[in-house]
């Protein structure tokens, strides 16, 4: 994925606290411009999302009503491959980790998160 | 009634209140003793409480109980400038979340964790789900007074 290229990103969780703070670290000097793409509160919402923005990166949390993260990490994937999903779940333990990257996300950040944490898992994925 | 859970299980989640709080403030909080809540309901006093239910392979409950104040100071902390009822249930909620996803790191997988819901001023104790006593773990964070209930078993 090229730095040079204008990114678009869709932040997932069905918390608007998170949600929030996601976007403003997106939005601030460390990373490149991403323009978001949308934010979801749920799953089902998500995939709806996805279809219709297609964005390059995701950040996916996994505990939400309605689909899961997990779930909605394989109907993504199935429809755009080329895209990176970040989980990013306060789930701690390793088979949840494992399970997520066999369904196609690139990477897990677990809350609590700092900045600096989530700011570095992003660059990862756009390296 | 049982109360099942050994010391080890219950330092999971206070070590959970303590890590949640250095991460998200950069500020410790005051992790006290956890204490058997062996007569009456488990009552809960705060202005927010959040209800994690816990399913699969353990049954039972995390509740995160705070006044308004401290969940504003939180919220401050995490960059937020909104200060609306809804941003305080919603970050009471993603609190006991967050205390309950990490203690997978003890007790694995089959810990399955419902997402938050607030329990209401009418709901005036925790449902006693797992028929186990619950434990009380209070804290202390910039004069202010919470406290995480666990209630756990293991699933039927």
């Amino acid at each position: 994925m090229s730095l040079h290229n204008i990114l678009s990103m869709m932040i997932v969780d069905d918390s608007m606290i998170i949600r929030n703070r996601i976007a403003r670290l997106v939005a601030g000097p460390t990373l490149p411009h991403i323009n978001i793409a949308g934010l979801a509160a749920n799953g089902e919402m998500a995939v709806e999302l996805a279809r219709d923005s297609r964005p390059d990166l995701i950040t996916m949390d996994l505990t939400m009503p309605l689909l899961d993260g997990e779930a909605c990490i394989e109907r993504i994937i199935d429809f755009l491959p080329e895209t990176k999903i970040l989980v990013v779940s306060a789930l701690a333990d390793k088979a949840t980790a494992l399970r997520a990257i066999k369904k196609g996300a690139s990477g897990f950040l677990h809350k609590p998160f700092t900045d600096e944490e989530l700011l570095d898992s992003l660059l990862e994925l756009i390296d | 009634m049982r109360h099942e859970l050994r010391p080890e299980d219950i330092e999971v989640f206070s070590e959970a209140i303590t890590h949640f709080f250095n991460t998200c403030t950069g500020e410790t909080a005051n992790v006290r003793s956890a204490y058997l809540i062996e007569h009456g309901p488990a009552v809960l006093w705060n202005d927010f409480n959040g209800l994690i239910e816990i399913s699969g392979a353990y049954t039972g409950s995390v509740c995160f109980s705070a006044p308004r104040a401290l969940l504003s100071h939180v919220l401050l902390k995490m960059g937020e400038s909104v200060f609306t009822d809804d941003r305080h249930a919603d970050i009471v909620g993603e609190i006991a979340n967050t205390l309950s996803g990490r203690a997978r790191r003890h007790f694995g997988e089959g810990l399955s964790i419902a997402p938050p819901r607030l329990l209401n001023y009418g709901e005036q104790s925790l449902p006693n789900i797992s028929g186990n006593l619950p434990y009380a773990i209070p804290l202390g964070w910039h004069g202010y007074e919470a406290s995480l209930v666990v209630q756990l078993a293991p699933g039927p």
